[in-house]
């Protein structure tokens, strides 16, 4: 833990959480703005299910660009400073360093992961939903997108400390929001490989189309994905580990 | 003595080309160390084989008599170095920067203040470093691999950027480094004035491998003197010379001759003016540093 405290040293002055909070206020007044409208249309059919679907689509957007930057922006820092060769240098196994920026950045998201739960809690009390406050669909919600950022994260910091052009990991990370938005148009089969389409295939709720109306489904947590899809972030972080440890600097 | 560096036919290849082949290196408890080779010759891969940056294709390290591969944490707590242009972390301040170094070693508070004092720093140690001259920078660089005050310290090319006052006084720092601190310094540099005033041992590569490894003075002890004759007429003089079996050498309008007694020289000018041919000048010389390096390295054009 110490080396990861070390990294959120690192990060001082880079004003990484106001990014974090500017982006996340775009994501949230886009995905309230559109609550709502739907709730100025039809009171009765706005829920915490509705809410909590649009934020995990919005996320497919919003979330895959943002651990781009984060990512990007705790491991340009190396490669702008030459550091990485002073690190190696110095008595600390590269694993933990390696693993130091991977914890840095999950932490980072985790706590956009909290500030998303905690805005849509606020956002339903003040438009006065009846029903009581899901805990553990936001809590489900809140593990399916932490799930789906380790996976994306260890691509991430793989890319961004492979690559000294941060415009590589940056454009990734666009492609992944664009893939993130649009994976449920495609068929279950293509998008199951990709890892941006979790953000949404992980929601504990399912947008059903039913008679030409939307009904929102309560699925709870697909346990197989999320296992599968940490195995894939083990998997993918093991091999950026292995490559990034064992390259010459 | 107690070897502090000890590689036995250290060899990297790159695209099949060796950028170091058998590189038998010996370091001594308090030595200074001048790595001394022409740009390109495989000075700092050698130097990176030895943190461990680089693997080597063949051969292999012994640091403070243990072998790297096994002991890496133990040698590399024990070692500070600056390797090629310092690093550092341009958004944080000086201070800031031996913060991140001083966790990562470990160290306590006054080894951050003493290593900033050292190179003199401490006046600008609030200021972010990207805003730092490159001398400054590599002054930082020099802070932090002393804040540990290792037993053995690695600079490659240590002076780049620094002005000539700057220069000065690092070399005078890593003079003292040794009785001050107990230290082995293994220094590189392309600058053979440089390492001439510093260190006490030498090694030389030139393209990959090692052509000189001995202490300063056996390197200056090949510069042998010779002696140079001018007169009116060479020819004739070499060949009157020859006759009484002296065998100088013609060149650029002088006979040298090997380094020889006062009284031969003597001879030599009598023998001439008693003969009829005017000595016009009679010079000792001595091969310069510069040449006898050039003449182990074959290169004038990257000095």
């Amino acid at each position: 833990m110490g080396y990861a405290a070390l990294e959120f040293y690192k990060i001082r002055h880079k004003k990484i959480f106001l990014m974090i909070v500017f982006l996340l206020c775009i994501e949230l007044f886009w995905a309230f703005m559109s609550g709502s409208i739907s709730l100025s249309r039809d009171p009765d059919a706005v829920s915490w299910e509705v809410i909590i679907t649009i934020i995990a689509q919005m996320n497919g957007l919003f979330l895959p660009i943002l651990t781009a930057v984060i990512v990007s922006r705790i491991c340009d820092m190396e490669h702008k400073g030459n550091t990485w060769k002073m690190l190696m240098a110095a008595s600390v196994k590269r694993e933990q360093i390696y693993a130091a920026k991977y914890i840095c950045a999950c932490s980072l998201i985790l706590f956009v992961i909290v500030l998303q739960l905690v805005a849509i809690v606020v956002f339903c009390q003040s438009k006065s939903l009846t029903s009581p406050i899901p805990w553990e669909l936001l809590v489900q919600t809140a593990m399916g997108t932490l799930v789906t950022s380790m996976a994306v994260i260890a691509l991430q910091q793989w890319i961004s400390l492979a690559v000294p052009n941060q415009a590589f990991a940056l454009c990734l990370g666009m492609l992944g929001g664009f893939i993130g938005i649009t994976a449920s148009l495609f068929p279950g089969m293509v998008r199951h490989f990709f890892i941006w389409s979790y953000y949404n295939e992980l929601s504990p709720i399912v947008m059903k189309y039913i008679n030409s109306s939307v009904v929102y489904v309560t699925q709870g947590l697909s346990f197989p994905f999320v296992g599968g899809l940490l195995l894939f972030s083990v998997l993918l972080y093991a091999v950026g580990n292995f490559y990034i440890c064992r390259k010459e600097v | 003595m107690t070897e502090m560096i000890s590689t036995y036919k250290l060899s990297k290849q790159y695209d099949g080309v060796y950028r170091v082949k058998d590189l038998n290196l010996k370091v001594y408890e308090g030595d200074i160390y001048g790595f001394l080779g022409p740009n390109g010759a495989g000075k700092s891969t050698a130097l990176k084989m030895l943190l461990g940056l680089v693997k080597p294709t063949d051969g292999g390290v012994n640091m403070f008599g243990k072998e790297f591969g096994a002991n890496r944490l133990f040698i590399l707590k024990n070692t500070g170095s600056l390797i090629e242009s310092p690093s550092y972390y341009g958004h944080l301040s000086g201070l800031e920067n031996m913060r991140v170094m001083q966790r990562l070693l470990n160290v306590p508070n006054r080894n951050v203040d003493e290593a900033l004092r050292i190179v003199r720093l401490e006046s600008h140690k609030g200021k972010k470093v990207s805003q730092y001259s490159l001398g400054m920078k590599q002054r930082l660089g020099i802070a932090m691999a002393l804040m540990g005050f290792p037993k053995l310290l690695i600079l490659d090319e240590p002076t780049n950027g620094l002005d000539p006052a700057g220069i000065q006084e690092i070399r005078e720092l890593i003079q003292s480094l040794p009785q001050r601190f107990g230290m082995t310094v293994l220094i590189s540099s392309h600058l053979l004035s440089e390492i001439d005033q510093i260190a006490t041992k030498v090694g030389i590569i030139n393209n990959g491998e090692l052509i000189f490894q001995n202490s300063m003075d056996a390197l200056r002890a090949q510069s042998k003197r010779t002696v140079a004759l001018r007169t009116q007429n060479i020819s004739e003089a070499k060949s009157i010379l020859q006759k009484y079996r002296f065998t100088p050498v013609h060149q650029d309008d002088y006979l040298i001759f090997e380094d020889m007694p006062d009284e031969q020289i003597a001879t030599i000018n009598q023998l001439l003016v008693t003969s009829g041919i005017g000595v016009t000048r009679i010079e000792e010389r001595r091969k310069k540093l510069e040449d006898i390096f050039l003449e182990l390295t074959g290169k004038v054009s990257s000095l």
